[in-house]
């Protein structure tokens, strides 16, 4: 009875040199690890340190940590703000229109792409679908305001047609349309890559055995196709469901304009006008900033959960 | 089987080929506005050919002092942002390929960052801080390495076979000599497709441009560009006062598009399978 206790410490001080042990052979690899953990440590954790601002008043003088507490008063100021709720009520409709109109275009067109029977057309339609997500938004934005102005293109042919001409970009009714179809434009094709790649990966067997039961081509896509991108097509979906408070910022501040702030204005353009364009309350914007993430982070653990409950690997 | 062409292939044909017209088509109409005189652009409502050519708007972009300027900040991002990448992606995942003590713990900590940040201000605040405000290094030094990038580049060195780096070591090789003579000779092809994903990335930075960079000299390619396409008819204010009425404002946003985005353009026909696969092997890995 007595040795117990004796083996627990050996075992201990064994275990601890063993660790040491083990942190001296891979000294080099931690030398390694540094130059990318230093980085990690000042751009990813430093900022997150900085969230105390959301429950601070910020001086400039006094810096991050000497500021003063201010409890909840920054978020008090911004729940009270009809410019935030606006801000976010426009974040989650832009995205889910993303979602509902956007989204499905990717999986159907992957399904198209893979049902055309001629390879190399194929590889040449593809070069071009993929082209337009390596673009920077300052260039999308470029070509799809001069594509609309009013003297543009698609006003002259629809004036050429006898319609009356529109202004997307001022139109409050139609800004979001084309906030859904410029990102359709840019993003679709390259949406489709993965649906694409687990389809290529289904058995050709099935598909020739289901010819010679004389199934038509609906029914392959039905019973053979569909039901082996679904899987994947779910996690998609709830992978956009957890990015959706950012709604695309790149986009809309390159698109957007005051005449369309009403429809337009989602929470980082919002937090963005807040800190550069007015004076500027660091503590307020925190607050806008902190509450995006959390939210965020909810949402996406909630999707995770669900996707893991539906049986799948989960997303995170 | 020879499969007969129906009327469903000639349906989903031209579906496809709408689809790649609606992305073809107002790259085309960038380049003819880049490409003709203003009075001709008034002129013809709808134009499918031009009748009349100019390279006045491309005259004009390369004799802007801003634009050659930008390209060459953004030449500079683009190269030393991409070793940088490299260098940290690639060190980061070979000393995580170990079993390291705290190997778990490193990786938390990585992907912690992914899914929640410290939000505009904090960042904002720090680069002030730390003296990078106005520094070309602001647009290289606060984007390190995706941790989805690292964590693939990661799987693909464990997946290499472990004999080739047992017997090296018995030939006495040490870590670094393995690293460097047969793990990156071997991952090239995975490697390069990520150097391709963070040149793009570096090639269309502006944003930290914007947000940090006050010396117009000093501006990016993108930001420049920004600039030019977001201005609406102050096109003639810095030039000399003869060349005002040149100057078709329109054609000059267009002929900037076109310039910038030209190099993205010629290569990506080449390495669009490149792309493809890296996103691919992210997808079957992850």
């Amino acid at each position: 009875m007595n040795a117990l206790p004796k083996l627990k410490t050996d075992d201990l001080k064994a275990n601890t040199s063993t660790l040491l042990k083990k942190i001296i052979k891979y000294k080099y690899f931690y030398l390694m690890l540094l130059p990318g953990l230093l980085y990690l440590f000042i751009f990813k954790y430093i900022p997150m340190y900085g969230i105390q601002l959301a429950f601070k008043k910020f001086m400039f003088n006094k810096g991050i940590t000497g500021s003063p507490w201010v409890g909840l008063e920054n978020f008090r100021y911004i729940f009270s703000e009809a410019e935030f709720w606006n801000a976010v009520k426009n974040t989650v409709i832009i995205a889910f229109m993303k979602i509902g109109l956007g989204f499905w275009i990717s999986v159907v067109l992957a399904i198209l792409i893979s049902e055309l029977r001629a390879p190399r057309f194929k590889k040449k339609l593809q070069v071009v679908y993929t082209f337009p997500h390596f673009l920077s938004w300052v260039i999308v934005s470029g070509i799809v305001i001069n594509l609309l102005s009013n003297s543009g293109a698609i006003n002259n042919l629809l004036s050429i047609l006898g319609f009356e001409r529109i202004s997307p970009l001022t139109d409050k009714g139609i800004f979001r349309y084309l906030l859904v179809y410029s990102e359709v434009w840019k993003e679709a094709g390259w949406g489709t890559i993965l649906y694409l790649a687990a389809i290529t990966g289904i058995d050709p067997t099935l598909y020739e055995a289901a010819t010679i039961d004389g199934a038509s081509r609906w029914d392959k896509i039905k019973y053979i196709t569909w039901p082996s991108i679904k899987g994947l097509v779910v996690v998609m979906l709830l992978l956009s469901i957890g990015q959706m408070m950012n709604a695309g910022f790149m986009q809309i501040f390159n698109m957007y304009n005051p005449t369309v702030y009403d429809v337009a204005d989602i929470i980082d353009t919002y937090v963005y006008r807040i800190t550069f364009e007015r004076a500027p309350d660091f503590g307020v914007s925190t607050a806008v900033g902190m509450f995006k993430g959390v939210t965020n982070l909810i949402l996406l653990l909630t999707a995770d959960k669900v996707a893991k409950k539906m049986g799948h690997s989960g997303i995170i | 089987m020879k499969k007969k062409f129906t009327k469903t292939d000639l349906v989903i044909g031209t579906l496809l080929t709408l689809f790649a017209i609606a992305i073809l088509y107002p790259f085309y109409n960038s380049i003819l506005v880049s490409l003709v005189p203003q009075d001709v652009y008034v002129k013809t409502p709808f134009m499918l050919f031009p009748k009349k050519i100019t390279l006045s708007a491309y005259q004009f972009v390369f004799s802007s002092k801003s634009i050659m300027n930008g390209f060459l900040v953004t030449l500079f991002v683009t190269v030393a942002g991409v070793i940088y990448n490299m260098f940290l992606t690639v060190t980061t995942a070979y000393a995580l390929t170990k079993d390291i003590p705290g190997k778990k713990l490193i990786m938390h900590l990585i992907i912690f960052t992914v899914y929640f940040g410290g939000g505009l201000i904090p960042y904002y605040l720090l680069i002030k801080n730390i003296g990078l405000m106005n520094n070309l290094w602001v647009m290289v030094l606060p984007i390190g390495f995706w941790p989805m990038y690292m964590i693939i580049v990661k799987t693909f060195f464990e997946e290499l076979p472990v004999e080739l780096e047992e017997s090296a070591k018995i030939d006495g090789a040490n870590d670094l000599v393995i690293l460097f003579k047969i793990i990156l000779p071997l991952s090239l092809p995975v490697l390069a497709t990520f150097a391709l994903y963070y040149g793009v990335e570096r090639w269309n930075e502006w944003w930290h441009g914007m947000l940090f960079i006050q010396t117009a000299s000093k501006q990016p390619l993108q930001l420049v560009l920004r600039n030019i396409v977001q201005s609406a008819g102050e096109m003639t204010q810095n030039l000399p006062a003869g060349q005002e009425k040149k100057v078709f404002a329109d054609g000059v946003k267009m002929a900037s598009i076109i310039v910038t985005m030209f190099p993205v353009m010629c290569l990506f026909p080449f390495l669009q399978r490149y792309f493809v696969e890296g996103l691919t092997i992210g997808a079957v890995k992850s």
